[in-house]
C-alpha cells in the first residue's frame, strides 16, 4: 500500500514539474530550458510577498504564479522570439537565460537553508493504512484538478483551442488567422505558470533553494523525453512510470539509485524509441 | 569678517590633526593577506567566511599583527570554491585556490576547501606553492591528518584546527547515543545518510560500532542522492521497524524536509544529526514552523552554539552576533574565528612570514580558545581534542528545545538534558 500510495504521490509531483515544459515545446516547439529556473523564482517571489511585503498567504501565492507567468512571457518576447526556429539556438539561449536567473538569485543573497513556504494545510491522515501529510495529499488534488483544466482549456477555450492547433500545425493555423507569436507568448505565460504553480505547491514541503531548479530542469526533460517531447499524455503517463519505478527502487534496491531511475529512462528511451511513449517526431524512429 | 570665519575654522582643522590618530599608520604597512577557499553559497562556507572577517577586523582594530618590527594588518581575500555544489568538479575548487595563491598572493591559506574530497586533493597544492594552510570547516576525513602525518615534509603545510570524523564519532557520537540508550533504555538505530564520502563512511562506522554494543542496527544505512525531497519512504520503514533513534548525516539543505516528514509521520524515534546543515542554524525553528524541535544536532566545535565552554565562548557569540546580527550559525564558525588567532599568534612567534618559520610555531599553539585549550598535534596537524575544554578542544551536540538551541553534550558544557517528542513517551 505504501508503494501505490507514494508512487501516486511521487508520480503527481513529477507531472506537475514537467507538465509546463511539455506545454511550450508541444505549442511553440520551443525547449524552455529556464523552466527550473522560473519555478525556483516562484518560490522566491512568494516568499518575497509574504515576508517583506506582508501580504496574506493566498494572495502571495496568486500574485506570484501570476508575476512569474509574465517573466515567462517577456523571457519570449525579449529574447526566444530572436532564435525561435533554431533548435541549436533555442536551446542556448533558454538555458543561459536560466542560469542567469538562478546564478542572480544566489549573486543577490538568495542562499541557505531558512527560504521556506508555509504548508496549505496542516496534519496528515491515513490513506489505506498509510500515513500521509495533508500537503502531499493536497499536491495530487493539485495536481489532478490542473490535468483536468489543461484539457478543458484546450478542447473548449478559444485560446486553448488556437495553442492546439499550433501545435498540430503552424503553418495551418498562421492561415486560420492564428498569430504564432502571441500564441507561444502565451505559451510561455501558461508553461511559467504551471511551473509556479509546481513550486507553490511543492517548495512548501521543503525549502527553497536555487540547486532545486537544476533537479527540476533534468526531472522536466526526464518525463518529457520519456513520454515524448510535446505530448501532454505521454508526460503525465512517464511521470507514473518513472515515480513508481522510484518509489520501487527506494524499497527493493536502495535509495541512492532513485536519481538514477531518470537518467537511466532518458538513456533507454533514446535507445529504444528516441521519440518517446508518445511523441510525434516519426523521424527520428525512422532514423533507428 | 571673512577672517573672523576662517581662523577658527584653521585653528580647529590644526588640532583635529594634531589629536587624530597617526592617518592609517597601520593601513601603510603591507597587509598580510589571508585566502579563503569557500564554498560561500552554502552554510559552511558564508559562516566561516565571516568568522574570519570578524576575527580580522578584530585584530586589526587592536593593532594588527606584529611581524619584523611591525605592526601590519591582515586582509582577507574570498573566493567561492562551490565545492559543496552537487555536480562541480573538484579541479574547479583546485583552481580557486591556485587564483588565490598566485593572482591574489596570499600569504596564508584559511578556510576550505570545504568538500573533503576537494581538500584531500588541494594538499599537494599547497604543498607546491609551500602556503601555510590551516583548514577550519566542512572537511572531517581523517585522511587529511592521515596523510601528513605518512608524509610529513610534503604536507606540513596543512593543518586542520576543527573536529574529524573519527573523534567526532568514536568520542562524541558513539558516546552520546550510549548515554540516550541507558537513559531513556532505547537501542534500536536507524542510519539515514547523504550520498557523499564523508557521510557514507561515518553512517558505516556508527552501524559496526553500535552493533557492538549491543544496539539493533535496523538494516544498512539508507542512503539517499544530494538534492533528495522526499524521505517518506525511509521513514515509514523506520517506524514499521520500530526504530528508536534515527541517525542523520546529510549536510545538503533538503534534510529539512526529512525533519519535517519526521514530524508529520509522527515517526516514534529521537532525530539524531550527527551533521544535519540545516539544524545547525538559528533559523531553522522558524522554517521548520517547530516541527524541528527535538532535533539533536553536532556543530563539531564549541562556540557554534551558544555555551559556557572557555571564557571566551559568549565573547565571541555575542561578537559575532553584534557584527552580524545573526547568532554563529554551525559547523565553521567558531574554528574559522580561531584559526586566524592562531595564525597571528604563530606569525608573531615567529616574526616571520616564511612557512618554515611559521610551522613550528604553530606546532607549538597553546592557547585557551573559544572552544577549549587549541593545540595541534606536532605529527599530524590536527587539533587535540577533548571532552573536557581545559585539555583540547570540545564538541558541541545540542537539541532545539522550545525554539533554542540547547547544548546537552558534552556533559562538561551542557546547557540542559535531552528530551523526548510528546509522540515517543509510553
Amino acid at each position: 500500500m505504501e508503494i501505490l500510495v507514494y508512487g501516486i504521490i511521487n508520480s503527481v509531483t513529477l507531472a506537475l514539474m514537467a507538465l509546463g515544459f511539455t506545454l511550450v515545446y508541444g505549442i511553440s516547439g520551443l525547449p524552455n530550458f529556464a523552466h527550473g529556473a522560473l519555478y525556483i523564482v516562484t518560490g522566491f517571489i512568494a516568499w518575497s510577498f509574504i515576508h517583506t511585503l506582508k501580504l496574506n498567504f493566498l494572495l502571495a501565492m496568486f500574485l506570484s504564479l501570476f508575476v512569474t507567468g509574465l517573466i515567462g512571457a517577456a523571457i519570449y518576447r525579449l529574447f526566444l522570439i530572436r532564435v525561435r526556429g533554431m533548435a541549436t539556438s533555442e536551446i542556448i539561449a533558454s538555458y543561459a537565460i536560466g542560469l542567469a536567473i538562478l546564478e542572480g538569485l544566489r549573486w543577490g543573497g538568495f542562499k541557505g537553508m531558512t527560504y521556506t513556504l508555509p504548508v496549505f494545510i496542516e496534519g496528515s491522515l491515513q490513506i489505506l493504512g498509510v500515513q500521509v501529510d495533508l500537503q502531499r495529499i493536497m499536491v495530487v488534488v493539485v495536481g489532478v484538478v490542473v490535468m483536468g483544466l489543461l484539457w478543458l482549456f484546450t478542447h473548449y477555450n478559444r485560446i486553448g483551442l488556437a495553442l492546439r492547433a499550433m501545435a498540430q500545425d503552424e503553418r495551418a493555423a498562421l492561415m486560420l488567422g492564428i498569430d504564432s507569436d502571441r500564441m507561444a507568448v502565451a505559451a510561455m505565460f501558461l508553461g511559467s505558470f504551471l511551473a509556479g504553480l509546481a513550486a507553490v505547491v511543492l517548495l512548501p514541503l521543503g525549502n527553497i533553494v536555487v540547486e532545486a531548479g537544476y533537479n527540476v530542469l533534468i526531472m522536466a526533460i526526464a518525463v518529457c523525453i520519456v513520454g515524448g517531447l510535446g505530448s501532454w499524455i505521454g508526460a503525465i503517463l512517464a511521470a507514473f512510470l518513472i515515480g513508481f519505478v522510484q518509489i520501487l527502487t527506494v524499497v527493493y534496491i536502495e535509495s541512492h539509485f532513485q536519481i538514477v531511475v531518470a537518467l537511466l529512462a532518458i538513456i533507454v528511451t533514446l535507445i529504444l524509441k528516441p521519440s518517446g511513449l508518445f511523441g510525434r517526431q516519426k523521424e527520428l524512429e525512422e532514423r533507428v | 569678517m571673512k577672517a573672523k570665519f576662517v581662523v577658527p575654522w584653521v585653528l580647529f582643522s590644526f588640532f583635529i590633526l594634531l589629536f587624530s590618530p597617526p592617518p592609517a599608520a597601520l593601513s601603510a604597512e603591507k597587509p598580510i593577506i589571508i585566502g579563503c577557499p569557500l564554498a560561500t553559497a552554502f552554510l559552511y562556507g558564508w559562516d566561516a567566511e565571516r568568522a574570519i572577517r570578524l576575527a580580522v577586523e578584530e585584530i586589526n582594530a587592536a593593532g594588527g599583527v606584529k611581524v619584523g618590527g611591525k605592526k601590519r594588518p591582515f586582509a582577507v581575500e574570498v573566493m567561492d570554491t562551490r565545492d559543496l555544489e552537487p555536480g562541480v568538479p573538484v579541479s574547479d575548487a583546485l583552481l580557486t585556490l591556485e587564483k588565490l595563491i598566485l593572482e591574489k598572493k596570499a600569504d596564508f591559506i584559511v578556510g576550505g576547501p570545504v568538500r573533503s574530497e576537494a581538500a584531500l586533493a588541494a594538499m599537494d597544492l599547497l604543498s607546491k606553492y609551500k602556503k601555510v594552510s590551516i583548514l577550519t570547516t566542512g572537511a572531517l576525513t581523517p585522511a587529511y591528518h592521515a596523510r601528513v602525518a605518512e608524509n610529513y615534509d610534503k604536507f606540513k603545510y596543512c593543518f586542520r584546527i576543527s573536529g574529524e570524523a573519527v573523534w567526532m564519532v568514536t568520542g562524541e557520537i558513539i558516546p552520546c547515543l550510549v548515554d540516550i540508550g541507558n537513559k531513556f533504555k532505547v537501542n534500536k538505530l536507524f542510519i539515514m545518510v547523504q550520498d557523499v564520502a564523508h557521510a557514507r563512511g561515518g553512517g558505516a562506522l556508527i552501524a559496526k560500532i553500535m552493533a557492538g554494543k549491543n544496539w539493533t542496527v535496523l538494516g544498512d544505512p539508507e542512503i539517499y542522492p544530494t538534492g533528495t525531497t522526499d524521505f517518506s519512504m525511509g521513514l515509514l520503514k523506520a517506524k514499521k521497524e520500530g526504530a528508536q533513534v534515527i541517525l542523520i548525516w546529510m549536510d545538503m539543505p533538503e534534510s529539512s524536509i526529512l525533519l519535517k516528514q519526521w514530524y508529520d509521520l509522527k515517526v516514534p524515534a529521537l532525530p539524531f544529526g550527527s551533521i544535519i546543515a540545516p539544524a545547525e542554524q538559528p533559523g531553522f525553528w522558524k522554517a521548520t514552523e517547530g516541527k524541528g524541535e527535538f532535533c539533536l544536532a553536532n556543530v563539531v566545535n564549541a562556540g557554534n552554539a551558544p555555551s559556557k565552554a572557555t571564557p571566551w565562548t559568549m565573547k565571541f557569540f555575542n561578537a559575532y552576533t553584534k557584527r552580524w546580527k545573526i547568532e554563529p550559525e554551525g559547523y565553521g564558525t567558531s574554528s574559522s574565528y580561531m584559526a586566524v588567532y592562531a595564525l597571528k599568534e604563530a606569525i608573531e612567534k615567529a616574526d616571520s612570514l616564511d612557512p618554515e618559520a611559521v610551522i613550528p610555531a604553530l606546532e607549538k599553539t597553546d592557547m585557551m580558545g573559544v572552544y577549549g585549550r587549541i593545540r595541534f598535534n606536532a605529527k599530524n596537524h590536527q587539533i587535540i581534542p577533548s571532552l573536557d575544554p581545559k585539555e583540547g578542544a570540545v564538541g558541541t551536540i545540542f537539541q532545539w528545545q522550545k525554539g533554542k538551541r540547547v547544548v546537552v553534550y558534552p556533559d562538561k558544557i551542557a546547557t540542559g538534558q535531552i528530551q523526548l517528542p510528546p509522540w515517543m513517551k509510553k
